[in-house]
């Protein structure tokens, strides 16, 4: 038997929640893939073929080859569109002998009644959700032909005491995560491992004397509580929290790298990162304020350090050579009337909004004096500080203004509000789509590709309007 | 402009007009004072923040200090029409504790009598 696990799908509600892919999202702080894999070694299913999406390398680098799990694992690639059954039918060879198939964000939410090694007795079934098959269970390739090809009725995991849960919103996975610290969580440990109040505390777990600790709680390692916290009851905490002094955590879940501040009342939310969620409707409120709410690991890894420092260095030359004749220039500029600074608001990653300073042509005639301006990318000089002060990249996604590009934030898994960008050069370039595709490729050599070219064209094309002038 | 000043029933109504954070917050301040030293004789004030989509530890701050001036002054202040995202800020702040806040501002002005 083999065991299929389609972490390709889309899922809107697990995207609100962070960067933290949705089959990685955890569950009683542990990732709803590890329960999963955890099946297979029950069925005694010792293949697994992952089909991955855009966060491959996230699943990739968890899962690895499989060993933790004892079973060997294969990966594969999701054509866009193509439809997980059709998927299903196309390798067909390889669940010759019974097929195990989850579809989507489903947990396999273990009932009072089930009995260790429960999955044994498991029969042919298929599990629907929204119309799509997210659990497929067949013993021989002729039942997994039956159900491919049926709706899906059918009681079969419940047969074995096993909810078939489909984690279809924020509120299903923040209900699911207290019902497991209220209750289940013992379900899923070996017996004589689950303590009697059901709480859990990881490794290296700190908590001062007067702490507060209220059972039931799940926390998970290196995490630490400041002086007169209260940490439950039903609390699911996951690695690497920091809770300040006199803070109050009460039937929320709190997931990896956060950091609450002092004196907080968490109470029916989901934090994670710098992200506050309230689960009832799925408002999600970002805050990177130190004193309150933020993401306690930096986002940065080597490579971006080192991708910062370099441009960091570039930004700080092009300024050297911008800024005499941007004093010489801009009096110039001003004193023709033909141009001037205007200041916009654009969306900020961190702050919410900056205001910016736009060059913008009040009147259409031509100039030596502004084009010359332009051809020297002096416009972009009050950005380029900007850079120097960590407050913009220099490369990146184009600035979207506040409030007018709202829907295009929205769209956006992750944005870098660059001084220079795709439009820069080209003159056909698609906000959206270029945004996506640079946010995708994100690289030292990307960056210095756009600042060369946009420096270029600019230069080249004597500081004629470019794409990014629709800002 | 970032702030609406306008007065009904001798009661001082502020509508904020974008976000609260440690970018605005100095704005804000500056254009409250300089109105309510134009109009001294009102001691009572009602912050609309219908149009306040986020607010910050320092837009929280400033409330509780425009607050407490305003109490130091024997009046007192309210919320109105504070939105669902600065709501959850309040939550997890507890600031809910430390203000009165309403529904919209003519319900914040009635409260007054």
């Amino acid at each position: 038997m083999i065991a299929v696990f389609n972490t390709a799908r889309a899922c809107d509600w697990a995207q609100q929640i962070g960067d933290t892919p949705w089959p990685l999202l955890p569950v009683a702080n542990r990732p709803l893939l590890d329960y999963w894999l955890e099946a297979c070694t029950e069925l005694g299913v010792s293949k697994v073929h992952i089909v991955l999406g855009e966060d491959a390398k996230q699943i990739e680098d968890f899962i690895g080859s499989g060993e933790r799990w004892n079973v060997q694992v294969e990966y594969a690639f999701a054509r866009p569109a193509e439809d997980s059954l059709d998927y299903l039918k196309t390798i067909s060879g390889h669940w010759k002998d019974g097929l195990f198939y989850m579809g989507g964000p489903f947990f396999l939410r273990r009932r009072k009644a089930y009995v260790s090694n429960g999955f044994q007795d498991l029969k042919a079934c298929r599990h629907d959700f929204n119309k799509e098959a997210m659990f497929i269970y067949g013993p021989t390739s002729a039942e997994v032909d039956a159900l491919i090809d049926s709706s899906g009725a059918g009681r079969g995991l419940e047969e074995v005491h096993i909810h078939p849960y489909a984690i279809g919103s924020i509120k299903a996975y923040f209900n699911l995560n207290l019902k497991m610290v209220t209750a289940e969580f013992s379900r899923y440990v070996t017996a004589g491992f689950a303590s009697s109040d059901g709480s859990s505390l990881g490794y290296n777990v700190r908590t001062p004397p007067s702490s507060h600790l209220q059972s039931p709680i799940l926390v998970g390692n290196d995490c630490r509580f400041g002086p007169m916290t209260t940490i439950g009851p039903n609390a699911v905490i996951a690695n690497h929290v920091i809770v300040d002094a006199f803070s109050e955590l009460v039937d929320c879940l709190i997931l990896d790298d956060t950091y609450i501040g002092r004196n907080l009342e968490i109470r029916g939310k989901i934090v994670s990162g710098n992200r506050v969620i309230d689960p009832s409707d799925g408002t999600v409120v970002r805050i990177d304020d130190s004193w309150l709410i933020a993401r306690n690991r930096p986002d940065m890894r080597t490579e971006d350090v080192v991708r910062y420092i370099i441009l960091w260095f570039c930004t700080l030359g092009l300024v050297a050579v911008q800024v005499i004749p941007f004093c010489l220039l801009l009096p110039m500029v001003l004193i023709s009337r033909v141009a001037g600074y205007s200041r916009k608001l654009f969306h900020d990653p961190h702050t919410g909004y900056i205001i910016l300073p736009v060059f913008i042509k009040y009147q259409d005639r031509r100039s030596a004096i502004y084009r010359l301006f332009r051809a020297l990318s002096l416009d972009k000089f009050p950005w380029l500080l900007r850079v120097l002060r960590g407050k913009l990249f220099l490369c990146g996604q184009p600035p979207m203004r506040h409030p007018e590009d709202d829907e295009l934030i929205k769209q956006l898994k992750q944005y870098y509000p660059g001084v220079f960008c795709y439009q820069d050069y080209n003159r056909d370039s698609d906000r959206l789509t270029d945004s996506l595709w640079y946010a995708h490729i994100r690289s030292l050599y990307e960056d210095v590709k756009i600042l060369i070219k946009a420096l270029l064209t600019r230069f080249l094309s004597a500081g004629r309007k470019t794409a990014s002038d629709r800002v | 402009m970032l702030v609406n000043f306008s007065r009904q029933n001798d009661i001082g109504v502020i509508k904020v007009g974008k976000a609260l954070t440690a970018a605005t917050v100095d704005t804000f301040r500056e254009q409250l004072s300089r109105w309510q030293e134009a109009e001294s004789d009102v001691k009572n004030y009602v912050i609309d923040l219908e149009q306040v989509d986020f607010m910050d530890s320092a837009g929280l701050g400033t409330l509780i200090a425009v607050l407490k001036r305003i109490t130091e002054r024997g009046g007192d202040m309210k919320i109105a029409a504070l939105q669902k995202k600065p709501r959850m800020v309040f939550e997890i702040t507890r600031a809910y504790k430390v203000f009165e806040i309403y529904e919209n501002v003519d319900d914040a002005v009635k409260a007054f009598d």
